[in-house]
């Protein structure tokens, strides 16, 4: 699981865009610091990630930074969690741009588990080998500073990328896609889906996961902006496929009526497919899901969920290096970057715009 | 229950192996039927789908409500029905949803790399999901009896290793595969297959368990294993085949839950072990082995499985879930622990103080011997 700690509203397509305009207008570093923007109440979110005509492509973002020839840097790079497609795609984009701006040596860590416990001690081993810059992905809000100040207070640059630690003091920059946002283009996919009108309900992992919990939040606000849709609950899955089919035909039993599901994450919207096909109504009643690994477009694939939120992980990886080359050398870094939101849907699916942002569980493929 | 009769001889007694004399007797007859049915933890079953039924009778109590719940334990029942056997022998497995795992992950990469689609492909991703649930339990069972490493150790070494191992395997990525789709969700006559599958695992784990030696040593294995090896019982061996039994099917859990969810899932089963002791626990098996059924760890995989369904049903808020079943468990295994002790009590037959100083001496006998199987604790229902 990856957390965030609570973030004002949706400010995702403002800043996103933002920040996206700036690198593809030429501006070289970005001197606007788009996270100093106080976070708009309403949600802007979703024009922004409804359709991606921005056309960036994965490489594109980092082109117009220049970048000195003669660098010789070591970053290191530690996820939230291993063999997590989501952060394998962000190491994609790490090695990408790592490359591409060239003289810099990448290293890869991470914890087994998404534990602040666990990861820890491996930013004290990371930070005891002497990098130039660290781009993280914090386990804890709270439990994390500790070592990233250590590490600031060494001299090493920190970029903060996906989760954030409450101390804004720490990263010299911060990237992450919203996951408010996320749940309200989740709430639009749904409401597009079935038309607008009909009982929804979330499938949730666990009360009290940042990440997840922003999802719901996004989806309950904007869900109840649509005057013909009932929204009846989130039930939490525990993150057991065998529990969200049970919550899937329990509430079937409960409400027939049931028009549509939104499942935070991967093995919600498994079990939530497996629920449906269960009870003999798979395809009556849409399915959103979130994020994009390879099980999931599989999922789309098969029919088993209709739309699929994907944030940008490449994109983050990507940026993070950028801004952690600049943090390093000394130049001006954008403090906070908020990255945006596609929607991958059955129709859309081929389009390479869209599926350029599946995420990779290898970055060779 | 030939073997057990032969142990009261070679060591110390107790009240269940004087019920296991008597089984001539009608009320002995009574009460290894009430064993066996648990009858209390049926109550329980009951009253609960009774509540159900009372306060949502049109939505809960339909037949496809049903067969639905029966869709949703049916991985469970199968992975719970070796737990029972692990902990009749006084032993516990942690490993059960690692080896679920690995059992996905085995199956779902073998049958990719058969190429794909029949079923013959469909049968060697089967065997090789059990086989390495097989492979695995060997390995606890030979930690547990021959290196004499206390069960919860052993298996939480493999609950670790096996995870691992499934993300050393795949790269720590799930692996979709919908070859076995139809066997997870399919019917035959409005009956699911895995539901047959589930209760064909009942079947002969059942009769395993009661009906053959096999079953009858486990039990003596987890009553007194010194006494168990002293009437000539193979207990490591035997031990070794209870874990490789467990292993095999969790490892065909693993495999179901693939047939159910077309995907394995790295990062799942996480309360599999749990739920397969609470499963045990409620249908009547000790924790300190020696007694359990099959039939009572059934009724104890669907009570937890209909209170999940009724709770949603009946629009209860989640975050009470916990607390209800948490309480059913611990309430239901409180009384069935009361209930032995009574009948045990109430049949008069409290050793006397001689008896007791034997029982102690032969306890502490074993124990030496057999540290890693406290084997006489159950005996202490026996005692006032």
């Amino acid at each position: 699981m990856r957390r965030t700690p609570i973030r004002g509203a949706a400010f995702v397509g403002v800043v996103g865009l933002a920040s996206l305009a700036m690198f593809g207008a030429g501006a070289g570093a970005s001197t606007e610091p788009p996270g100093t923007e106080p976070a708009g109440t309403e949600a802007e979110g979703t024009e922004a990630m409804a359709t991606e005509a921005e056309g960036t492509e994965p490489e594109g973002t980092a082109a117009e930074l220049t970048f000195p020839d003669d660098l010789d840097l070591n970053l290191t790079f530690v996820q939230g969690v291993i063999g997590d497609e989501f952060y394998i795609s962000m190491e994609c984009g790490v090695q990408d741009a790592a490359e591409e701006i060239g003289g810099i040596s990448v290293d890869v860590q991470g914890p087994d588990a998404f534990d602040a416990t666990l990861q820890n001690p491996i930013l004290d081993s990371v930070i005891a080998s002497g990098p130039d810059a660290i781009l993280v992905a914090p386990n804890d809000v709270e439990a994390s500073a500790g070592p990233l100040q250590r590490a600031q207070d060494e001299g090493i640059q920190v970029v903060l990328v996906d989760t954030v630690v409450n101390d804004e003091a720490i990263g010299a920059s911060r990237i992450a896609s919203d996951n408010f946002g996320g749940g309200v283009a989740a709430a639009d996919a749904l409401a597009e889906l079935i038309g607008g009108e009909g009982t929804v309900m979330v499938i949730n992992v666990n009360p009290g996961i940042s990440t997840t919990d922003l999802r719901q939040q996004g989806f309950e606000e904007q869900i109840a902006t649509y005057p013909d849709i009932e929204y009846i609950g989130t039930e939490f899955s525990n993150n057991e496929p065998a529990r969200a089919a049970e919550i899937v035909t329990a509430t079937l039993a409960a409400n027939p009526d049931l028009a549509g599901i939104f499942a935070t994450n991967l093995f919600s919207a498994q079990g939530t497919a497996t629920g449906l096909v269960q009870a003999g109504v798979q395809g009556d009643v849409p399915v959103v899901g979130f994020d994009a690994g390879p099980a999931q477009v599989e999922q789309l694939e098969a029919g088993d969920v209709q739309a699929l939120v994907m944030q940008k992980p490449y994109d983050i990886g990507y940026q993070g290096v950028q801004q952690a080359v600049l943090a390093v050398l000394g130049e001006e870094v954008t403090p906070e970057i908020q990255t945006d939101f596609v929607v991958a849907t059955a129709d859309n699916m081929e389009d390479p715009e869209i599926n350029q942002w599946f995420y990779k569980a290898d970055c060779d493929e | 229950m030939t073997a057990p009769t032969q142990l009261d001889t070679g060591a110390g007694d107790g009240g269940r192996h004087q019920d296991a004399d008597e089984t001539a007797s009608p009320r002995g007859i009574l009460h290894r039927l009430g064993s066996i049915t648990a009858l209390y933890t049926v109550a329980v079953f009951a009253a609960e789908v009774l509540f159900f039924s009372l306060r949502a009778s049109d939505r809960f109590l339909t037949t496809n409500n049903l067969i639905l719940t029966a869709q949703n334990v049916a991985v469970l029942t199968v992975v719970a029905c070796g737990a029972t056997f692990v902990l009749i022998t006084a032993g516990v497995d942690l490993s059960v949803g690692s080896v679920a795992i690995l059992g996905e992950v085995v199956a779902a990469k073998t049958i990719i790399n058969a190429g794909g689609d029949g079923l013959f492909d469909a049968c060697l991703g089967i065997a090789a999901g059990v086989a390495v649930g097989w492979f695995v339990g060997i390995i606890n069972g030979v930690g547990v009896a021959y290196l004499k490493v206390p069960p919860l150790i052993v298996t939480l070494g493999t609950m670790l290793a096996g995870v691992s191992a499934a993300q050393i395997i795949t790269d720590g990525v799930n692996v979709p595969n919908r070859t076995l789709g139809g066997l997870g969700n399919d019917r035959i006559g409005g009956v699911p297959y895995i539901v047959l599958v589930g209760l064909g695992v009942v079947i002969v784990t059942g009769v395993l368990l009661h009906f053959t030696v096999f079953g009858r040593h486990t039990y003596a294995v987890g009553s007194n294993a010194e006494a168990a090896r002293r009437v000539g019982i193979n207990v490591p061996g035997h031990l070794v085949k209870v874990y490789a039994l467990a292993g095999a099917l969790s490892g065909f859990g693993g495999v179901l839950s693939l047939a159910r969810f077309n995907t394995t899932s790295i990062g799942g089963h996480q309360s599999d072990p749990l739920e397969a002791i609470a499963a045990s626990a409620l249908g009547g098996t000790s924790v300190f082995g020696g007694i359990g059924t099959i039939a009572g760890t059934v009724v104890g995989v669907w009570i937890p499985g209909v209170l999940r369904n009724g709770i949603i049903i009946l629009g209860v808020q989640p975050y009470w879930q916990g607390i209800i079943i948490g309480l059913v468990l611990v309430g239901t295994v409180w009384f069935d622990q009361y209930r032995r002790r009574a009948a045990v009590g109430a049949a008069g037959q409290r050793p006397g103080r001689k008896r007791i100083a034997a029982m102690r001496a032969s306890r502490l006998a074993t124990r030496r011997s057999q540290s890693t199987h406290p084997p006489t604790t159950t005996k202490q229902e026996g005692e006032p």
